[in-house]
C-alpha cells in the first residue's frame, strides 16, 4: 500500500469511527494501522496528520448547515481560549492521540523479517 | 539530528498516556478532554442539535395515543394529545429536549446537591439550601399526595416524559454544559416538581428580615427602625381599590431621632447581618431591592377597553437568566386548550390563558417567615429545647454532601423543632417557621385552574394554593375581572406583627391561625373598571387593618399604572404593550419638587448646583436609553440617599446595614429640619434638608462630569443603566450583557445599575369572541447557546415589543409559513 493511500485510509477510518463510536477510536485506529506499516519511519507522523485531518473532516461535517462557528465562539470564550484556539486545540488533540499511539505501536511491533539478500 | 529510538518511544508513551488520562478523567477543574473535544459528540455536537428537524418521529413509552407537537416560528411547541396525561408526558419530553441542564440546576440548587456537579465551590450554597429545609419539605409534600390524586398522575406522566428523553438522547444530544462540567444527567423524580415550586417560594418569600431588623435596631433604636422600615407604607395606592378614591393617599410619617449605638450594639448589628447573609446564601431574592421587585399586572373591564372586551396584562419581574426561567407552550388535549409559560421541571402553567380565562400574578411580598430565639439544653449539640417550661426533643438528622466522584465533602447535623429548622446564629439557637415548608397544594391548584371557564371558578380551583402568596389577577371572556392576594397569611399573637425575633420558649409566640379567604386583599368586578398590582402594600391599613408584612416596596409603579389606567377609558392591547416599558416614574416629581424648593431656600447656592437644577428642569423626566437628564437625576438621588441614611452605616464600615426605600426619603422631604438630614460624618455642621439637597446637586453634577465628560449633552442613560442576562453558570460567551433598556428608578420596568433582574415575561391577552394574545420573554426557547432559538427574543424584549401568539385549535392548523417543525411522539412499550 502506498503512503498516500495508507494516509487516506487511516484518516477516513479515524473520522468514521470517531463519528460512530467516539474520540478514543483515534489512537486505536492509529495503532492498528501503523502496525501494518511498521517499517515506515514516517508512519507516526503521517498518523498524527491523519488524526488532524480526520477530526477536521468530522468538524466540517458537523459544520455543514449547523452553527459550528458559534460553538467555536461560545465555547472558546467560555474556556477563555478564543474561537480559533478551540479549533486548534481540538485538531491538535486528535493529532496527539494518533501520532503518539502510532509511534508507540511502531516501537512495540516486531519489525518484519527482511528477506536475506542473495548473491 | 535523529533522536534515539528509546527517547522517541518514551516521549510517545508519555504523550499517549497523558492524552488518554486527560481524555478519560477530569483533572482539577478541567473536565475529561475526550468527551469534551470529541468533534462528533463533544461540545461541537451542540451545532448538530441546535435546530429542530422539519419532521421527526420518536417513540415515547406510556403514551395512550400518538401526540403531535408542532413548533411555530418562535420555537413554541403546540402539543396536540388525546388525553391530558399524554400532553403532560409530551411536555416533559419537550422540556427535557430544550432545557435539560436548566432542570438539573434547578433541582440541584433546591435539593442542595450542586456539589455533585460543581464540586466544593458550591458547598456553602448546598448547606444553606438544606438548612432552610427545602428537600425535606418537598419530599413530605410529594408523599402527602394520595395514590389516586390526579396531580400525582400528571406529575408522574411529566417526569416519565423527561426521563424518556434522557434515556433516548445520544451523547451528542446532551446539553453542552454537561460536557463542560464533565457530568452526566441524573434521573428525575416526581418530587423534583415540588423542589422547583419550593425554589420559587424561596425566591419570592424567604427573607432574613428579623435578623436584618435586629441589626438596624441595634444601630438606631426600635422607634426609628419602625419609622424607616414601617409596617404600613406611608404612601397608599393599595391593590384592593378603595371605592371612590382616585389618587394615592399619604399616611402620617414620623421620623423619630436615632439612638447613638454603643460599640456593643455595633458588634451586634454586624453579627446579625452576617447571620442574615448565611441564612439567605444562594437565594435569588425577589422580595427586596427597588429594582429587583418589579412585577406588574393589570386588567381592564370591557367598559374601559376600546374593543369592549376584557384585557389582561402580565409583567412578572425576576432574575433574568439564559435560558429563561419560562418556557412557552400550548397544550391541547380534550377539553384542555391552554397557552402560557411553564416552568421546566413541572407540568404547571403558573401564568397563561385558555379560551375563556386569563391569569397572571405579582408577588404579594407578605411576611410568611418568622424566627424564634430558642432555649436549648446544649449550646454546641442541642438535643432538647424549652417550651412552656418543658424540655421538648429536637429532631436531628445527618446530611452528607458529596463531590463529583461521590466523595464525601462534608456532613452537617440539621436540627428541627416543631416550628421548623433550627440554626445557630449570633442571637443564639434560632428556629424558623415558613409557610412554604408546610402542607400545601400548589401543583394541584394550578393543574385544576387551567381548565376552568370563569374568574370565580379559577379562584375556587386555587383554594389549595398556599405559597408563595401571589396577587393573582384574572379576567374572563364574560368581561369579569378580579384580583386576590392568594396564599397563606399567618395570624400572630399579641400585636400581630412578625417583623421581630420571637420568644421561642413559649407556645404563646406561635401562629394562631391563618387569614380566611374572605379577608384576603381582593376585588371582584370593581366599579372603577380596572385593577392593578405592583408589589405594593395590598390593603390600605386605614380601611382594612391587619399585619401582612412590613417594609413594603415603593408605590411608584402602582401609582404610575393607576395614573395610566385612570386617564384612559379606551385601552387597547397596543397601549398595554407601551405601558410595559413606560419611560416615566412617579418618583421624579416629588424629588425634583424638593430640589427646587431647596434651591429657592438657598439663594447663595453655587453655580454648579444652579447648572445641575437647570439641566434637570430641561429634562422630560423620561428614562429612555438616550436620556441625558436621567443620568443626573439618578446621580442626585443616589447622593441624597448616601448623605441621608449615614446613621445606618456601622462606625468603621462603608456600607449601610439596610437602606430605607425611596418612599421614605420622599416623605422625609416634608421635614426640612429632621435630625435625619444631619450627616454624622460632618460633626462640625448640623445639616438640614435644603443643605443636603443642594450639596447633593453639586456633588452629583461634579461627579457625573468627571465620569462622563464636562458636556452633559453627551451623557446618555444607557451609559449608566444596562441589563445583563446571564447564563445559569455565568459563562462568558453564554451570557448576553450590556443591553440598553428603557427603565429607571420607579418606572414600570425598574432597573438598577448593571442589573440582572427585569421583566421575565410580558404578555397581553384580549378575551374577545376569539382570544388574541401577544407576549415575549428575554431569551429563547432553547437552552442550547448556539441555537437560533437561544436568545432570539432578546432584542425584541429590549425594545418593548410583543410577538403575536399563535393559537391553533388542532394539529395542522398552524399556517405553513409559521410551522417550523413537526414532531410525532408515538406510543412505545415501556
Amino acid at each position: 500500500m502506498t503512503r498516500p493511500i495508507w494516509f487516506l485510509l487511516t484518516s477516513v477510518a479515524m473520522a468514521t469511527l470517531t463519528w460512530v463510536v467516539g474520540w478514543w477510536m483515534v489512537p486505536v485506529v492509529a495503532a492498528i494501522l501503523t502496525i501494518a506499516r511498521r517499517d515506515d519511519a514516517a508512519a507516526p507522523l503521517l498518523a498524527a496528520a491523519a488524526g488532524v485531518l480526520a477530526w477536521g473532516i468530522v468538524l466540517a461535517l458537523v459544520a455543514r448547515g449547523a452553527p459550528a462557528g458559534s460553538v467555536a465562539q461560545t465555547v472558546g470564550r467560555a474556556l477563555r481560549l478564543g474561537p480559533n484556539a478551540l479549533v486548534a486545540v481540538t485538531l491538535a488533540y486528535g493529532g496527539l492521540l494518533a501520532g503518539s499511539a502510532a509511534e508507540l505501536a511502531r516501537a512495540l511491533a516486531t519489525p518484519r523479517q527482511r528477506p536475506t539478500p542473495t548473491l | 539530528m535523529t533522536l534515539p529510538r528509546w527517547l522517541t518511544t518514551g516521549i510517545a508513551g508519555a504523550a499517549l498516556a497523558a492524552g488518554l488520562v486527560h481524555g478519560f478523567f477530569p483533572i482539577r477543574n478541567l473536565p475529561a478532554l475526550g468527551p469534551l473535544l470529541d468533534p462528533a459528540h463533544g461540545v461541537w455536537a451542540a451545532a448538530r442539535t441546535a435546530e429542530l428537524s422539519a419532521e421527526e418521529s420518536r417513540a415515547l413509552a406510556g403514551l395512550g395515543e400518538a401526540v403531535t407537537v408542532e413548533y411555530d416560528d418562535r420555537g413554541v411547541p403546540h402539543i396536540f394529545a388525546a388525553t391530558e396525561l399524554d400532553a403532560f408526558r409530551a411536555l416533559g419530553w419537550v422540556h427535557a429536549r430544550d432545557r435539560l441542564f436548566q432542570m438539573e440546576m434547578t433541582q440541584r440548587a433546591a435539593s442542595g446537591t450542586l456539589t455533585e456537579v460543581a464540586g466544593a465551590r458550591t458547598l456553602e450554597l448546598d448547606r444553606a439550601a438544606r438548612a432552610r429545609g427545602l428537600p425535606a419539605a418537598a419530599a413530605a409534600k410529594w408523599a402527602s399526595l394520595a395514590a389516586d390524586d390526579p396531580t400525582r398522575a400528571a406529575i408522574v406522566a411529566y417526569m416519565d416524559g423527561v426521563n424518556a428523553w434522557i434515556a433516548q438522547a445520544s451523547p451528542a444530544e446532551l446539553p453542552i454544559e454537561y460536557k463542560l462540567l464533565g457530568v452526566a444527567p441524573r434521573r428525575f423524580e416526581p418530587v423534583d416538581c415540588f423542589l422547583l415550586l419550593m425554589q420559587m417560594s424561596q425566591s419570592l418569600s424567604f427573607r432574613d428580615d428579623e435578623l436584618r431588623r435586629e441589626a438596624v435596631e441595634a444601630l438606631i433604636g426600635a422607634a426609628a427602625t419602625d419609622a424607616l422600615f414601617p409596617v404600613d407604607a406611608p404612601i397608599q395606592e393599595p391593590i384592593e381599590p378603595v371605592p371612590g378614591r382616585t389618587a394615592p393617599t399619604y399616611l402620617t410619617a414620623r421620623f423619630p431621632a436615632p439612638t447613638s449605638p454603643t460599640p456593643a450594639k455595633v458588634a451586634t448589628a454586624r453579627a446579625r447581618l452576617e447571620d442574615g447573609r448565611r441564612l439567605i446564601a444562594g437565594v435569588e431574592s425577589e422580595t427586596k431591592g427597588e429594582a429587583v421587585v418589579g412585577s406588574n399586572n393589570w386588567a381592564i373591564a370591557p367598559a374601559r377597553s376600546a374593543s369592549g372586551h376584557a384585557l389582561l396584562s402580565g409583567d412578572p419581574h425576576l432574575q433574568l437568566t439564559l435560558p429563561s426561567i419560562w418556557y412557552e407552550v400550548h397544550l391541547v388535549a380534550g377539553e384542555l386548550d391552554l397557552y402560557g409559560v411553564s416552568l421546566p421541571l413541572s407540568p404547571v402553567i403558573p401564568i397563561g390563558f385558555n379560551r375563556d380565562v386569563a391569569w397572571t400574578a405579582t408577588n404579594t411580598g407578605a411576611d410568611v417567615v418568622d424566627f424564634y430565639r430558642e432555649t436549648v439544653d446544649d449550646s454546641i449539640a442541642p438535643t432538647r429545647y424549652q417550651l412552656d417550661g418543658e424540655w421538648m426533643p429536637i429532631t436531628s438528622r445527618l446530611e452528607t454532601f458529596r463531590g463529583k466522584r461521590g466523595e464525601v465533602l462534608a456532613t452537617d447535623t440539621l436540627h428541627t423543632t416543631h416550628r421548623g429548622p433550627l440554626r445557630r446564629t449570633s442571637a443564639g439557637w434560632t428556629s424558623q417557621r415558613w409557610t412554604a415548608l408546610e402542607p400545601s397544594g400548589e401543583a394541584g391548584a394550578y393543574l385544576k385552574a387551567i381548565r376552568v371557564r370563569s374568574v370565580d371558578a379559577w379562584y375556587e380551583a386555587m383554594s389549595g394554593y398556599r405559597a408563595p402568596a401571589q396577587n393573582f389577577l384574572v379576567a374572563d371572556r364574560s368581561g369579569r375581572i378580579a384580583i386576590r392576594s392568594t396564599g397563606r397569611f399567618p395570624i400572630r399573637p399579641g400585636d400581630g406583627r412578625g417583623d421581630r425575633l420571637q420568644d421561642g420558649s413559649t407556645r404563646a409566640s406561635d401562629w394562631t391561625g391563618d387569614w380566611p379567604a374572605e379577608r384576603f386583599p381582593q376585588s371582584m368586578a370593581p366599579a372603577q373598571g380596572y385593577l392593578a398590582s405592583a408589589n405594593q402594600q395590598p390593603l390600605d391599613p386605614t380601611k382594612r387593618p391587619g399585619y401582612l408584612g412590613w417594609d413594603w416596596p415603593t408605590p411608584w409603579r402602582a401609582m404610575r399604572i393607576n395614573q395610566i389606567l385612570r386617564a384612559d377609558a379606551a385601552m387597547t392591547p397596543e397601549k398595554m404593550r407601551l405601558a410595559h416599558t413606560d419611560p416615566q416614574s412617579a418618583l421624579t416629581a416629588p424629588v425634583l419638587s424638593a430640589l427646587r424648593e431647596a434651591m429657592r431656600a438657598r439663594p447663595m447656592a453655587s453655580e454648579e448646583a444652579r447648572a445641575a437644577l437647570a439641566f434637570l428642569d430641561g429634562w422630560d423626566q423620561h428614562f429612555d436609553p438616550e436620556s441625558q437628564g436621567a443620568v443626573l437625576f439618578d446621580a442626585v438621588l443616589r447622593t441624597i440617599t448616601n448623605r441621608t441614611w449615614d446613621e445606618l452605616i456601622p462606625e468603621g464600615d462603608s456600607s449601610r446595614v439596610a437602606t430605607p426605600n425611596s418612599m421614605l426619603l420622599v416623605r422625609l422631604f416634608e421635614d426640612r429640619t429632621s435630625i435625619w438630614w444631619d450627616d454624622r460624618r460632618t460633626p462640625e455642621a448640623r445639616e438640614d434638608r435644603d443643605q443636603i439637597l443642594v450639596e447633593s446637586l453639586e456633588k452629583a453634577w461634579r461627579d457625573t462630569r468627571a465620569q462622563l465628560g464636562n458636556d452633559p449633552t453627551t451623557w446618555r442613560w444607557r451609559m449608566r443603566r444596562l441589563t445583563n442576562v446571564r447564563h445559569l453558570l455565568q459563562l462568558p460567551g453564554f451570557d448576553r450583557e450590556s443591553l440598553a433598556v428603557q427603565a429607571g428608578p420607579g418606572t414600570l420596568s425598574p432597573s438598577e445599575g448593571r442589573g440582572t433582574a427585569g421583566a421575565s415575561w410580558r404578555f397581553v391577552v384580549e378575551l374577545g369572541d376569539t382570544v388574541q394574545a401577544w407576549g415575549i420573554y428575554p431569551g429563547g426557547q432553547s437552552g442550547n447557546p448556539v441555537s437560533s432559538r437561544y436568545a432570539d427574543r432578546l432584542e425584541g424584549w429590549r425594545l418593548g415589543q410583543l410577538n403575536p401568539l399563535h393559537l391553533p385549535r388542532k394539529a395542522g392548523e398552524l399556517p405553513g409559513m409559521v410551522r417550523q417543525s413537526v414532531l410525532t411522539l408515538t406510543p412505545a412499550a415501556r
